[in-house]
């Protein structure tokens, strides 16, 4: 009897130790690291590091797409990444954000809406046949034919045409600054279009693209396997022999294979978890700033009737603490941005738009005149930093005279509310895609344009011109003023409003893994540099 | 004869029950605001792509017709797909079930071989400071949530070092051993309150019957404690116990889908947690329906059962007197 008690008793002080004992070690002011060991580069492999093990990476959620495997119906920043192991673009980006040779070897500008493209003549997709400019034309052509959410990204496309065996044209009706930048995100993936014309590939089952890797197995919301793709010019020189992408929800797991050494390389989404590893041994957590960038929503349609009226929204824009939410939520590792993402050439400074100032005075007496305000703010609890952000919000708008209530939901009633119409919601809290060009987000503001924010925000037709001029004006000086121009309007409009810029937390082993990643990314492809990788 | 109109009466009722469940989960999985259509196309899709998905997926038909479509489905063997893999939910079960009927049948084995012998234990001993111990011990493995302890598991297992590896399944007919060492800790987390339940529950069964007059008697006539058991004990227990065994296998049902989730089992329950998520219908629907039918059943053979055990309970519509 007194044994079982004594065992009692000695179990619970070893647990109690474990516990205090691990937690002990990690200082509560750990973050994310974003210190570069060379120029645009978080981490870069050493060439002596051991090659040739399988490189295990664990993330949070799978591609889940209407159109299956096919790039081009790819909707999110997951299913870029996934299927952008691959396939290949025309272009891509280097990790100063800039438009940069991929499929394209090179191109010429011949007039502000003309496009040459020379084709790589060692482009050989993963069943053996090699790309030809057919190819190239025919990809471009489905996507504008069997428009996608990527399609409006690609511009005002004349005409596609092969101009020679490794030569393609495009033509634009009128200039279109992003271009280039939005050929360079998998959607616009060139696709054996030879084969999946004649019924040979279903796309949407099979990945058969020029791509460094090749999908041998996929159980959805599991585990996905890729081989290397040995038509691929890295094919040789690739540092790992396999890669295996698991699908792991539970964000303290993911931490705990890379404390234990059962994952190589894992996306962990919280700061607070590069604190929970801090003292693990082998592991490495760091930052990647990323142009995407949360807004909160303010329904100006259907929302408290008070919304309707722009002082009261703009007093609510300028009560926001963009670097309390920073501190807060992001451990002071991102910044306040406007509408063109900060960092891109060209963005305009979130310090200069006019709720910079922060007159909390000139705002409580706009909410005071109405007799003060109730409003909810609903998030969605897949992404657990907007009720960070949303709490934080809270509190600054208490200060003036809102009250918030705060709704934590799952996606899909968050959607319902927010997208539904009519739209059931006063505030909102989401996330934008950044992208690489400062003007691609631009058209989320023209509601007649971006359709899902028609339910909740009027416009303008001032700002709807603005949008326009962004696309249309080259990068340089006039550019950035149209911006600055943008981002003022908007931001006096408070319909959308732009917050921070939403980073990612990456973690690997070193004892196992030396990756290539690079501090900014466009398109959530932290996997970008994934030929660089050597897995021991 | 009495018997076996016993049975086909508790038969029909667990059959009556089966369709009422089918038209609650049909119409609740349907009243659950967003739907896999606009999760699926996201926000930037346009009218036409949503009505082209509607349309492809049966989902216009009014929902009387979709609900008799999928319960003829259901009856001829045709749960229907999967919106987001597009496979037929049979062989999206068929991949999934194993692996969680095998940490449920695992966990339901030591909770047994552990659970009724400590009851047993702590209600023949039950004076004295092991039986308070055994309480506080039972009280805590009751009350602590899953998601709590897996959590604890999960953190003190990746940080000891203990050898063990958090979240690398594979499945039986890749690499058994593996199969098996990644359900250790979620068969263990699954079982503390399983075995806290049974012992308990054990524990009072018993000390029940060792108040009754027949034990008593036996006491005075001076029988040994493990005849005692055997005898007269054992057979009078068995009822509720069975019957507390027959309610663990619906909190293992909820249990799974945490431990799953947690340890990255890909089995019934994670994907559940997943399909529910995404509002992918089909997998939900026959996912609950079945969790219905394994609950169902489960409670009928316990009834079966126990009433086999103990006549007593037939006369009485399953209270004892």
């Amino acid at each position: 009897m007194h044994t079982a008690a004594r065992a009692g008793v000695a179990f619970t002080a070893v647990a109690v130790l474990a516990l205090t004992g691990c937690a002990a070690g990690a200082s509560p002011d750990t973050e994310p690291t974003q210190d570069e060991v060379a120029p645009g580069f978080l981490a870069v492999s050493d060439d002596a590091f051991d090659s040739g093990g399988d490189l295990i990476v664990q993330v949070d959620y799978d591609t889940a797409e209407a159109s299956g495997l096919d790039p081009q119906g790819a909707a999110t920043a997951r299913s870029w990444m996934l299927e952008g192991l691959s396939y290949e673009t025309l272009t891509t980006i280097d990790e100063n954000l800039d438009v940069a040779p991929s499929l394209a070897t090179s191109w010429e500008t011949p007039s502000d809406t003309e496009y040459v493209f020379t084709l790589a003549d060692d482009a050989v997709f993963s069943n053996g046949r090699a790309m030809t400019a057919a190819d190239v034309v025919g990809s471009l052509q489905r996507l504008l034919d069997t428009p996608t959410t990527w399609t409006g990204q690609l511009g005002p496309i004349a005409s596609i045409e092969a101009t020679g065996d490794l030569e393609v044209t495009v033509t634009l009706s009128e200039p279109y600054a992003p271009f280039l930048a939005a050929l360079a995100n998998t959607p616009a993936a060139v696709l054996p279009m030879a084969e999946i014309e004649s019924g040979e590939i279903d796309i949407t089952t099979e990945m058969v693209g020029t791509g460094p890797l090749v999908a041998t197995a996929h159980r959805q919301d599991e585990e996905w396997t890729f081989e290397p793709n040995e038509h691929h010019p890295d094919a040789a020189s690739l540092g790992f022999s396999s890669l295996t992408i698991d699908i792991v929800g539970d964000e303290a797991t993911r931490a705990a294979a890379l404390r234990d050494g059962s994952a190589d390389f894992a996306v962990l989404n919280s700061i607070d978890s590069a604190e929970l590893l801090a003292n693990a041994k082998d592991v490495t957590v760091v930052g990647q700033r990323n142009t995407d960038f949360h807004y909160l929503m303010i329904n100006s349609l259907t929302g408290d009737e008070a919304l309707q009226d722009q002082d009261v929204r703009f007093a609510i824009n300028s009560a926001i603490d963009r670097d309390a939410i920073n501190e807060l939520a992001f451990g002071g590792s991102t910044s306040a941005t406007g509408v063109t993402p900060a960092g891109l050439p060209d963005a305009c400074v979130a310090e200069d738009l006019p709720s910079a100032a922060r007159d909390v005075a000139a705002a409580k007496a706009v909410i005071d005149e109405i007799g003060g305000l109730e409003l909810d703010l609903v998030v969605y609890t897949d992404e657990p930093v907007l009720a960070q952000i949303a709490q934080v919000m809270q509190q600054n708008l208490a200060e003036i005279g809102v009250t918030v209530e705060i709704q934590q939901v799952d996606y899909a009633t968050y959607s319902a509310a927010v997208y539904g119409s009519p739209a059931d919601f006063d505030l909102a809290l989401s996330w934008f895609a950044g992208y690489a060009d400062p003007a691609m987000v631009t058209t989320w503001w023209n509601p007649e344009v971006a359709g899902f924010s028609a339910v909740f925000m009027k416009g303008s037709d001032e700002l709807d011109g603005l949008i326009a001029d962004g696309y249309a004006t080259a990068p340089g000086a006039d550019r950035a003023a149209v911006f600055e121009k943008l981002c003022a309007v908007a931001d006096e409009q408070s319909e959308m409003v732009p917050l921070v810029l939403r980073p990612s937390t990456i973690g690997w082993n070193t004892a196992s893994l030396s990756p290539t990643l690079s501090s900014d990314e466009g398109y959530g492809n932290f996997l970008r540099y994934i030929t660089q990788f050597r897995a021991s | 004869m009495a018997v076996a109109l016993w049975s086909l009466r508790r038969i029909g009722a667990a059959l009556l029950t089966l369709v009422v469940v089918s038209v609650l989960i049909f119409t609740s999985v349907r009243l659950m605001p967003g739907d896999y259509i606009d999760l699926v196309l996201g926000p930037l899709a346009t009218e036409a792509q949503r009505a082209q998905a509607v349309a492809e997926s049966g989902l216009d038909d009014p929902v009387v017709t979709q609900y008799f479509h999928w319960l003829f489905g259901v009856l001829t063997g045709d749960l229907g797909y999967s919106f987001v893999s597009n496979v037929s939910v049979s062989e999206e079960f068929a991949a999934r079930l194993p692996v969680t009927a095998t940490i449920a049948l695992l966990t339901i084995i030591v909770t047994l071989l552990v659970g009724i012998p400590l009851g047993f234990l702590a209600a023949l001993r039950s004076e004295g400071s092991a039986g308070a111990v055994g309480r506080i011990v039972s009280a805590l493995g009751i009350s602590i949530p899953e998601f709590l302890l897996a959590g604890v598991v999960v953190f003190l297992v990746s940080t000891l070092g203990l050898g063990v590896s958090v979240g690398r399944f594979a499945p039986f007919a890749v690499d058994p051993a593996r199969f098996f060492g990644s359900l250790v800790l979620p068969v263990t987390v699954l079982a503390v309150g399983c075995v806290a339940v049974v012992a308990r529950n054990t524990r009072d069964a018993v000390m029940n019957v060792l108040v009754e007059p027949h034990v008593q008697a036996a006491v005075a006539r001076g029988e040994t404690p493990w005849f005692i058991v055997r005898h007269h004990v054992l057979r009078n227990a068995a009822a509720p116990i069975l019957t507390i065994v027959g309610a663990l296998v619906a909190v293992l049902l909820g249990g799974t889908v945490i431990v799953e989730f947690v340890f990255n089992i890909p089995g019934m329950g994670s994907y559940l947690q997943t399909a529910l998520g995404r509002r992918d219908y089909a997998i939900v629907q026959s996912a609950v329906l079945l969790a219905a039918i394994v609950f169902i059943v489960a409670s009928l053979l316990v009834d079966l059962i126990a009433n086999a055990l103990d006549p007593r309970l037939r006369l009485t519509g399953g209270s004892r007197r």
